[in-house]
């Protein structure tokens, strides 16, 4: 090690006024400039951190940090909590949804019944005589209502002619 | 008189409920915590905020506190991990001010500003730092810190931290010329 790095690494706690320098490393600081622009730029550094604004009182900034602390501590809680809750609830939902899937595993195929008051009064003979037509369609017509010109009023009629003619 | 009780048994008082011990250690070490985010580049008007958050995390993440470094150097970690994040929450932008430093009020104005201009290049030049260097080279010469304890607490060796501070040296001193 020279005596360079032996001096830079005494340059901390002497310029911190924890040591001191020996005669030797004074004599060895005084003659070389390269030594000395370390101890200028250490020295420089701790002013730098001692011109650092100063901290709260400590027990203002204990109480500020223990506020925080708890408050993180209940935000946890709550959310724990309401973490086991919705979990809680997804169970009983997945047992319901269970159930039900069961239950309709061992059902009949579901029918469907619509009501159609209009058809109670007919005879059961002019039901199967409508229910016939129902069932064939007639071929060139459809169950949808095909948009006519007739449904047009003049107004709507000129505006489909007009595109028309362009 | 007693012997006063070290950073870990504080610590271990505090997880087991004495809160007192926590008001021990952040009067120990707020400011120390507030000289690393000065000097690292923080602004003046944020350091007791930034004090505060370094805390808060710290004391939420006790646990994680391996005692091979001492309980200062880990809170600078800490603290320089708030510090990064603060600088991308900025998105990139410089976190350190140009000017922030009165001037005025001094006893011999041109002696003063001529040192405090000085202060003033050398903190940019330790923002400026690669983090690691930065963080070893404040550890070194602002607390002296050992080099076993710098390189515990970064997670390096000690003659890896070495290397850092030489680093950080050196090129301090070309900004700084």
């Amino acid at each position: 090690m020279t005596a360079c790095e032996r001096l830079s690494d005494r340059i901390p706690d002497v310029a911190r006024g924890r040591e001191r320098w020996t005669a030797e490393e004074s004599a060895h600081l005084a003659a070389c400039a390269d030594c000395r622009a370390e101890w200028d730029l250490v020295t420089a550094a701790i002013r730098v951190g001692a011109g650092a604004p100063d901290p709260r009182d400590p027990s203002a900034m204990t109480d500020a940090v223990l506020w925080r602390l708890a408050e993180a501590r209940r935000s946890r809680r709550s959310r724990r909590s309401w973490g086991l809750g919705i979990a809680a609830a997804a169970a009983v939902l997945g047992v319901i949804w269970a159930g039900r899937q069961s239950q309709e595993n061992t059902r009949q195929p579901a029918q469907v019944e619509i009501a159609l008051p209009e058809l109670e009064p007919l005879e059961t003979a002019e039901l199967d005589s409508l229910l016939e037509t129902m069932d064939a369609p007639q071929v060139g017509t459809s169950a949808l209502d095909e948009p006519s010109l007739d449904d047009l009023d003049a107004h709507e009629l000129e505006q489909v002619l007009g595109t028309l003619e362009g | 008189m007693p012997d006063l009780p070290g950073d870990s048994e504080l610590v271990e008082a505090y997880l087991g409920g004495d809160e007192a011990s926590a008001a021990e250690l952040v009067r120990r070490h707020s400011a120390a915590v507030g000289r690393f985010l000065y000097s690292s580049g923080a602004p003046a008007d944020d350091v007791d905020d930034l004090v505060q958050e370094s805390l808060f995390r710290a004391f939420r993440a006790l646990g994680g506190w391996r005692r091979t470094a001492s309980f200062r150097s880990w809170l600078f970690t800490i603290a320089g991990n708030l510090l990064r994040d603060e600088f991308r929450r900025r998105k990139g932008r410089q976190v350190i001010p140009l000017d922030d430093r009165d001037y005025s009020d001094r006893t011999d104005p041109a002696g003063e500003l001529a040192a405090s201009e000085v202060e003033e290049r050398v903190r940019q030049g330790i923002a400026s730092l690669p983090r690691l260097q930065r963080e070893v080279f404040l550890l070194r010469a602002q607390e002296g810190a050992g080099y076993e304890d710098i390189a515990a607490a970064l997670g390096t060796t000690p003659g890896a931290a070495r290397v850092h501070y030489h680093h950080a040296v050196k090129r301090l001193k070309e900004l700084v010329r």
